[in-house]
């Protein structure tokens, strides 16, 4: 609970400095607190996990659209509600997303070596992400 | 066009790492599905994203302005590519002012769409300046990644010093040879009455005073004083600038100068001017609209060069300053070499007079005993300059703060009357 306090508390912090690369800070430190009581307690697979994963990336995307609405640029009308609308998507998507894997470690008993398996390609996922984006980075010309 | 990963990516993807690293460590399988919608989205934000292709250009409806005034600006956008949010930053030197709003904006565009978007630029100081500098940010869908691209095409906007009101200026002692609005001295044909005198041969009959031939017993002709031009050489001191606030004595000098040229080339006056500092800048006088737009031109390049040599009115070419011309030297008395020079012209037999642009009211004095006592010093040093140029027969008018240009040269114009009662 404290922990938790913690976080809000620093994602303010975070929010009011404008400090655009520590947001993720307090969100991995919620996410750390959730995984660290699951397996403290040792629970069975939690079914509130795609709640979870959708409303942690809905505040992420808020947290980052309250820093770019400190730029002073002029939007296009109609902007807040094309951004309201994807950030609906986006937590919608990662709902469903949630779920479906949810579903698949609940299928393949979500112990033991399917754990390793699935995070393993997730990892694998991320960093050929960060690879893709890595090669396509740098100075390109018209 | 500039590649860059915004915070957003790096913040996905610390945060699908870390949690699916908790995942591993944790054994819960829970944390690599929180971490799951993090690196899809950086996943497909990073890889299905293509480099958009954006044009700019800025286009002012005017190249030439009067200080103050707005000028409608239209930039033109256009994108070869689809492109979900477009940054526009426009880059306005100093002295050129924009609306805030419209300063930094964000539009879209569709594949192939070219937009216009209508601006206004505000001049808000005399100068050249260069307005074709935009810079654009493209940003894809999923914020994660931005193209950056600065366009620099050459616009130059032109902003003319305002004029100041002024009634009257000051007249040269002597006239030249062409017609013109100023009273000469010596008679010869003209409309102002000048004297009689006894008639000779060759006077013209239309110019005898019958009344007075009568009174005479003798023919007697008018004279009249022909109105002639005047050659006026526009002396400004660019040694220093004196800034306080939202003023500078360079400013004035100049808004001064172009005033002072226009009203002179009004009366059909010959008006030349040379920029005395650092950098000599010249130009030979001359009369007209054309003269005019030279005159000014010349005055917006005028800055400030540093320079610590010592410079005379030697390096002022002699068919620059005319014989008889009227020298109105526009300084803040700062610059001993400016001052040297002034009195150097005077020696020389120049008609010459100041107009002082005083600072005193731009550099309050400091807080202290010590401070205030060294302004009382400086005012007084100031003091002690204008009795000396005035001792030598230059008059001087100030302009500042509570008084106007216009009040300046009546000063100069009254100090000069008085000063010819007393040469008599």
């Amino acid at each position: 609970m404290r922990i938790g306090v913690a976080a809000v508390v620093l994602l303010v912090v975070v929010l009011a400095l404008g400090a655009h690369r520590a947001v993720p800070i307090p969100f991995v430190a919620v996410a750390g607190i959730y995984g660290a009581q699951l397996a403290v307690d040792d629970a069975p697979l939690d079914v509130a996990a795609p709640a979870f994963a959708a409303g942690l990336v809905v505040a992420v995307e808020l947290a980052y659209w309250s820093l770019d609405a400190r730029d002073r640029v002029r939007g296009m009308p109609g902007d807040d509600l094309r951004r309201i609308a994807y950030v609906a998507a986006l937590g919608v998507g990662a709902l469903v997303v949630s779920a479906v894997l949810l579903a698949l470690a609940d299928a393949i008993r979500a112990r033991g070596l399917s754990v390793d398996v699935v995070g393993a390609l997730a990892a694998a996922c991320a960093l050929v992400a960060v690879v893709l984006f890595a090669r396509g980075r740098g100075p390109t010309s018209l | 066009m500039t590649r860059r990963g915004t915070a957003r990516v790096e913040g996905f993807a610390l945060l699908a790492a870390l949690l699916l690293l908790g995942a591993l460590a944790l054994r819960r399988p829970e944390l690599a599905i929180l971490a799951a919608p993090f690196a899809l989205v950086l996943a497909a934000g990073t890889t299905f994203t293509r480099t958009p292709r954006v044009g700019a250009a800025l286009e002012p409806s005017a190249s030439r302005a009067l200080e103050g005034d707005d000028v409608d600006v239209e930039l033109t956008l256009r994108s070869d590519t689809s492109v979900g949010r477009l940054e526009v930053f426009l880059e306005t030197p100093e002295g050129v002012e924009v609306a805030e709003d419209d300063r930094m904006f964000a539009l879209s565009l569709d594949a192939g769409e070219e937009r216009a978007v209508p601006l206004a630029f505000r001049c808000a100081r005399w100068g050249v300046f260069d307005v074709g500098n935009v810079a654009l940010r493209a940003t894809d869908l999923f914020r994660f990644v931005t193209w950056e691209q600065r366009l620099s095409e050459p616009r130059t906007l032109k902003a003319y010093p305002r004029l100041e009101p002024v009634r009257r200026v000051v007249s040269a002692r002597e006239t030249q040879v062409y017609a013109g609005n100023e009273v000469a001295r010596h008679p010869g044909d003209g409309i102002e009455y000048a004297d009689l005198r006894d008639f000779v041969p060759g006077d013209r009959v239309r110019s005898i005073n019958w009344r007075a031939s009568a009174r005479r017993q003798g023919l007697v002709v008018n004279e009249r004083h022909p109105e002639r031009n005047t050659d006026v050489v526009i002396l400004v001191d660019s040694f220093v600038d004196l800034v306080g606030g939202e003023r500078s004595t360079l400013d004035d000098t100049v808004r001064a100068a172009a005033t002072l040229a226009s009203r002179y080339l009004e009366r059909r006056d010959r008006v030349g001017l040379v920029g005395y500092g650092g950098i000599l800048r010249w130009l030979r006088p001359g009369m007209g609209v054309g003269q005019r737009y030279r005159l000014v031109e010349t005055l917006l390049e005028t800055g400030v060069e540093p320079t610590f040599t010592w410079r005379d009115a030697n390096l002022i070419p002699a068919r620059i300053l005319a014989p008889k011309a009227l020298v109105v030297a526009l300084t803040p008395l700062v610059d001993p070499r400016f001052v040297a020079m002034l009195e150097d012209l005077r020696a020389r037999r120049f008609d010459v007079v100041v107009v002082e642009l005083d600072p005193s009211h731009l550099l309050p004095a400091r807080p202290g005993r010590k401070a205030e006592l060294a302004h009382r010093l400086w005012l007084l040093e100031r003091d002690v300059v204008r009795m000396r140029l005035e001792g030598a027969g230059i008059a001087v008018g100030r302009w500042s703060d509570e008084t106007s240009l216009d009040e300046a040269l009546e000063e100069v114009t009254t100090f000069r009357r008085y000063a010819r009662r007393a040469l008599v």
